[in-house]
């Protein structure tokens, strides 16, 4: 068996779906091969990985909020289909859709009246009501949206870790292999990236709805994946 | 034993131990050259060729010149690296990583390469520094992934790719009507010097806040992050140049 058809079997031979014969075969020249054998621990320790990792799924933002506005609007509905129902037999909504619109000049003066009165009421009470909120409930209400903010940047950030952690699993494993210089020039490079990535969470901290720091902290957090990546080989 | 006969005898000692280290130096410096391998070779090239080299450590060097083949010289430090550059169709793949997979760690290999100068150029290497001079083609590609400094000088290509994570990166060429230029470092300052009528879309981050457009500055410019980031039109230009540094300074200087 050449090594190409061995890499084409390893996913059958891990799903445990290759026939006996083949699977013998496989693995006698799995025995032999040191490249074949580091594909078949490669992919293991992804399919593991991915075992791992699986039912961890990114919940609804403000999941919360979203069920309270679906409940609302249910509950505001059921009262018009009432009237609604309750109605019915006076004016059908075709009838009052085609009935004649035209106003007189008196009746257009009163309804723009109507409606100047109506707008000029409902401001002057959403302005009272705004100015008489209590500060400490405003100020709790910020800190509540900056903590949902901060919440949601983390979790994105929980991610990328889970990347970086896997493959900074591998890069701890091949380290060892690896000259002095070679650990040293590696340590130094992951020092400045860290340093941007803590940089970035140090601001977002600070703002969380600061959206260069969260562009930076993406950026730091791709480049450090790139370089566990690129070492992650050697 | 007289004064003067002990004096002459330390001389003659001195003299014998003075010529006894430097013929240990000479061998030392005969050892280190023979522990070197050198190749070079010349390969047919039309005038529009693709340059693609993925090297493992060490500098790389690329030039233009008026000829229609390429020339690849390289010096191999020991333990010397497998090295089978491959001609392809159109140019030439040195692919030193895939080359020498599993083979743990390897000397450096210190790259030269002449190509036409319409020639795209890929390059990539894990540390070393990187030059490029003279080249117009479609790419000029520089990526090291971590250190290793970066010169583009007399570039003209539709899009510019260039990326480290520690050392400095200098450009010093035109961008093109719809061009796309990336320079993207870790810690180490970026220069771009360009033409003073050049035209083109900027935006430049630094979470160091050191950036400076000099004459390419107009009250247009967006600062944002408390200038953390600049975002803005020179000349009403197509060319998109996005430019980010973590550590270090990005400057614009006119040519």
């Amino acid at each position: 068996m050449n090594c190409e058809k061995c890499q084409e079997w390893i996913s059958d031979l891990l799903d445990g779906t290759l026939f006996t014969h083949d699977e013998l075969a496989l693995n006698s020249h799995l025995e032999e091969c040191l490249e074949c054998q580091e594909v078949r621990a490669d992919l293991q320790a992804i399919v593991s990985f991915c075992e791992t990792q699986r039912g961890e799924y990114l919940a609804q933002p403000n999941e919360r909020a979203l069920w309270l506005r679906i409940r609302n609007m249910i509950e505001a509905e059921e009262p018009v289909v009432a009237v609604a129902t309750a109605s019915s037999p006076k004016l059908s909504w075709r009838e009052w859709v085609s009935r004649s619109w035209e106003l007189s000049l008196p009746q257009l003066v009163a309804s723009a009246a109507a409606i100047v009165l109506v707008v000029s009421l409902s401001t002057a009470v959403g302005m009272r009501r705004w100015q008489s909120v209590d500060p400490a409930v405003l100020q709790s209400n910020v800190r509540t949206n900056l903590q949902d903010a901060a919440a949601s940047v983390l979790e994105r950030t929980r991610q990328q870790q889970q990347m970086i952690d896997y493959w900074n699993q591998r890069v701890e494993l091949n380290r060892v292999r690896w000259s002095p210089q070679m650990r040293e020039t590696f340590d130094r490079n992951l020092k400045v990236i860290d340093q941007a990535v803590n940089d970035s969470l140090g601001e977002l901290r600070k703002n969380p709805h600061d959206e260069i720091s969260e562009e930076m902290l993406n950026a730091a957090l791709n480049e450090k994946l790139a370089i566990l990546r690129e070492f992650a080989d050697l | 034993m007289s004064i003067r006969a002990r004096r002459t005898r330390a001389s003659i000692c001195r003299a014998c131990f003075s010529i006894v280290i430097l013929v240990s130096l000479a061998c030392t410096g005969v050892l280190a050259v023979y522990a070197q391998h050198k190749v070079s070779k010349r390969y047919p090239a039309g005038k529009k060729v693709r340059i693609q080299l993925k090297n493992i450590s060490g500098t790389i060097t690329v030039e233009s010149w008026n000829r229609e083949e390429i020339k690849l010289y390289a010096v191999l430090e020991s333990p010397a690296a497998n090295l089978s550059p491959l001609a392809t169709g159109d140019g030439l793949l040195i692919d030193v990583m895939g080359d020498n997979r599993g083979r743990g760690e390897v000397g450096d290999i210190t790259f030269r390469l002449h190509v036409p100068v319409n020639a795209t150029v890929d390059l990539e290497t894990r540390q070393g520094d990187i030059s490029v001079t003279n080249i117009r083609g479609d790419l000029v590609r520089a990526h090291v992934s971590s250190e290793g400094d970066i010169t583009l000088t007399g570039i003209t290509a539709e899009k510019v790719i260039a990326r480290n994570t520690m050392g400095n990166i200098f450009f010093d060429g035109e961008f093109s009507r719809n061009g796309e230029y990336q320079f993207a470092s870790g810690k180490g300052d970026i220069t771009l010097r360009i033409p003073a009528d050049s035209a083109f879309k900027v935006v430049a981050s630094s979470q160091a806040k050191r950036i400076a457009m000099g004459q390419f500055w107009n009250d247009g410019f967006r600062n944002l992050g408390n200038g953390r980031k600049y975002e803005g039109y020179v000349r009403n230009g197509h060319a998109l140049v996005t430019v980010t540094n973590f550590q270090g300074s990005i400057t614009f200087m006119r040519r």
